[in-house]
């Protein structure tokens, strides 16, 4: 008898728990790797999602209703996130962030019959770019086109202003998303005059002692794009290093630069040079960290370890700070907190000037453009951390779009 | 730089680069000689040992190099030996299939447990190595390859006179021969498994220290261990020699199916080379260069 | 205490044939097919029957994986890339040639049954762990075939999208119509299943699997009957990756690593080697497994955890919970979840007379 009221009495506060919780609450479904292969980023990049969304919560959430963040780790892997997502789904969730290219494309599909809108930022495909294709998923970071475009930029104006005869190698990790970068390299050489070739980084990439001195030796680039992942950036460093080849000659893309490979590659001192693309800003001197900072300390708590790892923390961040200005457009467009994943869609068009004092990019995000404009920023390793090298830009915007919507065009 | 110099180069780098290979699998041959387990962990052992020292070694520890590595030794040697004690034992004489996936279920257990105990952040494991390249002739040199490559050759010429010339070496053939016969002939057999575990988890730590240090620490140093199945089916799964021959193999044809093959190809095929290799050893030659063949009987 | 033999006579061989002789077994087949195909559809939200989908498509994986290394005998650790095979098969032929579903099926998993023909040859000189690497290698060529073609892969993104399945003009688009259909793939999986270990074919693995050089003695072709065991497995693992790719809706060869075989494996391995029931129930687990964790972590570890650090214990934690969990299994139970079926059964079989 005394068991069935104590379970009864359970029953009846979880579901005034739940009943409560649904009334205000903003829900996202936030997918993570903790564990995966792509745990490096994970381990940093979710910690900073959470932190933002707390700092967010403490300031009285959304026009005072509550951010509620349920994450799943996948592993990496795509039957997991589809029960990740169906399981948002339950909860109502308002917005779903995948995690991972492969899982973005098991879900796009899934996620605009049912009206959720999502974030693909560093994942997916550049087609995502297009909103028109894929209106519920939003890139919002610059797609590997525009990487691959802004690097050719940068190397144009390292060496000196012209690639008229330079030699341009890209090193890329083998994998579909690795090759994304060569059609705009295909598509720039003519018309920059510069030639190029590309070398393959078959996974898992631990060592590409061959590949670097043919770069190199044989080769002999003027300047090197490198698109690496995982362990690859930090031994390409090595690598590069032992060769003698100058690191300020070499730009990484997004996902080639973090600090974890500076460390891994033996320190700051030992990577002096290398620069490094990111669509987030990169250090701790923005306002937002402090304030996380400052709610560590109001809560009597230390700061996380992932906060070293601003690359992969503040891209936490940036997600976060997107996803949640999205929301607060659908709310103050409603004015009320009762919200569908159609509102939050459109919220993402209004994000208007909101850079949190530089670690977002000028984000414009259009019906037919959910890049948000391709932006980037490079900054240069130095032997304090990161330094910048340029300020926020975009290069080739002609020439990318051309190509994307080819690409479109030819896989529809 | 012309094609035969550049290819001369490669090769230098393929042999050093191959050497470091067979380090990892070395590790794996000691254990399928004296046990007849099949270890797919092998990478993760590399992993494991390089996460404890690297983390050991830095700040947040602050061990001196020398300690972290005695450290690290201590720890492999310790957990291998109980690995053997609550795992392996209990499933010796269980079909193959059992000891692959007792392996690989350790694998999944060591990507958890490293970054659950000292962090999941990728660190550095710097050595007292110079990185500036050692140039002999035409070839560059990385040291710690040389290093590397010294240090693989030396362990291998050790355990190949261990096996041949020691008391305890020719016993643990004799375990890896027959389980049974070696009992009757009064060799305590699992003190002997207990013994190749130990070595194995000795020359995974140096694994750990030589990969670490060329490629930096975290749960992906484990993708190492992907590399010695080519490697030991080239050169024989139960030979000492076959893993320094299938190495130095290995290396040498990752290097120049990446010099010379990439090109026209327009992919990687350096990791996919050495698999094909291995397809056509097994079919020509399935116990490999240097391993012996088995003859079966009912 | 239902279990009972006695008082089953066969009298003719029609009797001694039948799939499911005796009263209580097919009383429990009947009982299933009710419970997942009536009441599952009936009672359960979207998220459960996406579950039960995703449990469906991996009974079917589990199966031919089980006919592979369970009941012939033959380790692989290359189940995933015939299912690659399977799906850019199913995903090309259906955005090429425009072919309708129910042909892509089974077109998928003869395609990747041809190639598990090929993987299969080295059999004849190899077994044990030279098979397993192998097949690894076979893994890893078949990957790299794929993500090298773009005539299979379908270009840069070596990924092909494709739309949802079309049955006679019907489309399956709701959650509740795939896992109709999905639930209906895995029990004809079951049956043909039990129909193959029953037949030549079937004894024949199994003579096989127990001393391969015996059954060459006494007349199993083995080579032959190898051949078959790769071939079949490799079409149900086709299958397994046409159904994938459908309910996803993209063919993507990263879904489809290493990893996705030792998972398969692990569901075998754990659910119980050479038996159809523990390929079901292995499905169940090793699918269910993460989600249990995560519950019951969230659940319990919020007791004595601050959110964030629960955050990556709990992934930490799966993956050391999976690992133990196989090797447990390994070393207590060997022969899986089946085993412990049988315990129980047996136990009820005599009860309470149980001397």
């Amino acid at each position: 008898m005394k068991i069935w009221t104590t379970l009864g009495a359970a029953a009846i506060a979880a579901s005034a728990i739940a009943s409560t919780a649904s009334a205000k609450d903003l829900v996202i479904g936030f997918m993570c790797d903790r564990t995966g292969p792509t745990s490096v980023t994970g381990t940093a990049l979710c910690p900073g999602y959470h932190d933002y969304v707390n700092l967010v919560n403490s300031k009285g959430g959304i026009m005072g209703n509550k951010v509620i963040v349920n994450e799943i780790d996948h592993e990496y892997k795509v039957p997991p996130a589809v029960e990740a997502y169906q399981k948002f789904k339950t909860q109502n969730a308002l917005l779903v962030s995948p995690y991972g290219t492969p899982m973005v494309f098991a879900l796009v599909q899934k996620m605009a019959e049912d009206k959720i809108p999502g974030t693909s930022a560093g994942f997916g495909t550049a087609l995502a770019g297009n909103g028109e294709r894929y209106p519920y998923m939003f890139p919002i970071a610059a797609s590997y086109y525009s990487q691959s475009a802004a690097a050719v930029q940068f190397a144009k104006a390292q060496l000196g202003g012209s690639l008229k005869g330079k030699k341009i190698a890209y090193i890329f990790y083998d994998n579909p998303a690795g090759r994304e970068g060569i059609p705009i390299l295909e598509k720039l050489a003519p018309k920059e005059g510069f030639t190029y070739r590309t070398f393959a980084v078959p996974p898992p990439g631990v060592e590409m002692g061959p590949q670097i001195l043919d770069i190199t030796r044989r080769f002999r680039a003027d300047f090197v794009i490198s698109h690496l992942f995982g362990r690859a950036p930090s031994v390409s460093l090595k690598e590069f290093k032992r060769a003698g080849y100058p690191l300020n000659k070499v730009v990484g893309f997004v996902w080639a630069g973090s600090e974890g490979d500076i460390i891994a590659s033996g320190g700051w001192e030992a990577a002096e040079g290398y620069n490094t693309m990111h669509f987030a800003g990169v250090g701790s001197d923005y306002p937002v960290l402090q304030e996380i900072r400052d709610m560590y300390k109001a809560q009597g708590k230390e700061e996380p370890d992932a906060m070293q790892y601003t690359a992969y923390y503040n891209r936490g961040v940036f997600q976060a700070a997107v996803h949640l200005a999205a929301i607060e457009n659908a709310v103050k467009a409603k004015g009320s907190a009762d919200i569908t994943g159609t509102d939050v869609r459109d919220g993402f068009y209004e994000i208007k000037d909101y850079t949190l004092g530089g670690l977002l990019p000028p984000l414009q995000i259009t019906r037919k453009d959910h890049e948000g404009g391709g932006w980037v920023r490079i900054f240069q390793a130095t032997k304090d951390g990161y330094k910048p090298n340029t300020d926020w830009y975009r290069a080739y915007r002609a020439e990318v779009r051309e190509l994307l919507e080819a690409e479109i065009a030819h896989t529809k | 730089m012309g094609d035969l110099p550049f290819a001369i180069e490669l090769a230098g780098q393929g042999v050093a680069n191959g050497l470091m290979y067979s380090l990892v699998a070395l590790g794996f041959v000691l254990i399928y000689k004296a046990t007849d387990a099949i270890n797919f962990a092998q990478g993760e052992f590399v992993m494991i040992a390089g996460i404890v020292i690297a983390a050991l070694a830095s700040d947040a520890y602050g061990f001196p190099l020398w300690l972290a590595l005695f450290a690290g030794l201590v720890f492999m040697v310790l957990f291998n030996i109980g690995l053997e004690r609550v795992v392996l034992r209990p499933l010796i004489g269980r079909p193959i299939v059992s000891i692959i996936m007792a392996t690989i279920g350790l694998a999944a257990i060591l990507r958890g447990f490293g970054p659950m105990v000292f962090g999941s952040a990728p660190r550095g494991l710097e050595l007292p190595i110079p990185d500036s390249p050692v140039i002999f002739g035409p070839f560059f040199f990385s040291p710690i390859q040389l290093v590397g490559a010294g240090v693989s050759i030396l362990f291998l010429l050790g355990f190949g006179w261990f096996f041949l010339k020691t008391r305890k070496g020719v016993a643990m053939r004799a375990v890896a021969d027959s389980h049974q016969v070696s009992s009757a002939m009064g060799i305590n057999v699992e003190k002997y498994f207990a013994l190749a575990w130990v070595m194995a988890g000795v020359v995974a730590m140096l694994g750990g220290v030589l990969w670490g240090s060329m490629s930096g620490v975290d749960t992906q140093l484990a993708l190492v261990g992907l590399k010695v199945f080519p490697v030991v089916i080239l050169g024989g799964l139960d030979s000492i020699i076959g893993v320094i021959v299938g190495g130095i193999i290995i290396g040498l044809v990752e290097a120049l199916a990446s010099g010379f093959i990439d090109p026209y190809v327009g992919g990687g095929t350096k990791d996919f080379a050495p698999y094909v290799l291995m397809i056509i050893m097994l079919m020509i030659r399935p116990y490999g260069l240097f391993g012996r063949k088995l003859i079966e009987r009912i | 205490m239902f279990y009972r033999e006695s008082g089953e006579y066969k009298t003719d061989y029609k009797r001694d044939m039948t799939l499911y002789a005796l009263p209580i077994s097919r009383f429990s087949v009947g009982l299933m097919v009710l419970l997942f195909f009536v009441a599952a559809p009936l009672l359960l939200g979207e998220y459960q029957l996406t579950l039960l989908s995703l449990v469906a498509i991996a009974v079917v994986g589990a199966l031919g994986l089980n006919i592979l290394v369970g009941y012939a005998g033959q380790l692989s650790i290359g189940h995933a890339a015939f299912m690659s095979v399977g799906a850019y098969t199913a995903a090309n032929l259906v955005t090429k040639l425009d072919m309708p579903f129910l042909l892509t099926l089974p077109a998928g998993g003869l395609m990747a049954a041809a190639i598990g023909l090929v993987v299969g040859i080295p059999s004849l000189r190899i077994k044990g762990i030279y098979l397993a690497i192998a097949t690894l290698a076979a893994q890893f060529i078949i990957e790299w075939i794929i993500n090298h073609s773009p005539s299979i892969s379908g270009g840069v993104q070596a990924s092909i999208e494709i739309d949802r399945p079309t049955i006679l003009g019907w489309k399956l688009d709701q959650a509740v119509e795939l896992y109709m259909f999905l639930v209906t793939i895995a029990a004809i999986a079951i049956v043909c299943t039990q129909n193959l270990i029953r037949s030549r074919i079937g004894r024949a693995f199994i003579a096989i699997r127990d001393q391969d050089i015996a059954a060459e003695i006494i007349g199993i072709s083995v080579f032959k009957y190898k051949l078959y065991a790769f071939g079949i497995s490799s079409f149900y693992a086709g299958v397994t990756g046409v159904l994938y790719t459908y309910y996803l809706g993209i063919a993507s060869y990263e879904q489809f690593t290493l990893v996705v075989s030792i998972d398969y494996l692990a569901m075998i391995i754990i659910g119980g080697l050479g038996s159809i029931l523990g390929s079901v129930l292995g499905a169940f687990f090793i699918t269910l497994l993460p989600i249990g964790i995560r519950l019951f972590m969230e659940n319990v570890g919020s007791l004595f955890l601050e959110p964030e650090a629960l955050a990556s214990i709990i992934s930490q934690m799966r993956l050391i919970v999976f690992g133990s969990l196989i090797i447990i299994f390994l070393i207590m139970e060997p022969e899986g979840l089946n085993r412990l079926w049988i315990n129980i059964r047996n136990y009820f079989r005599v009860w309470p007379f149980s001397y």
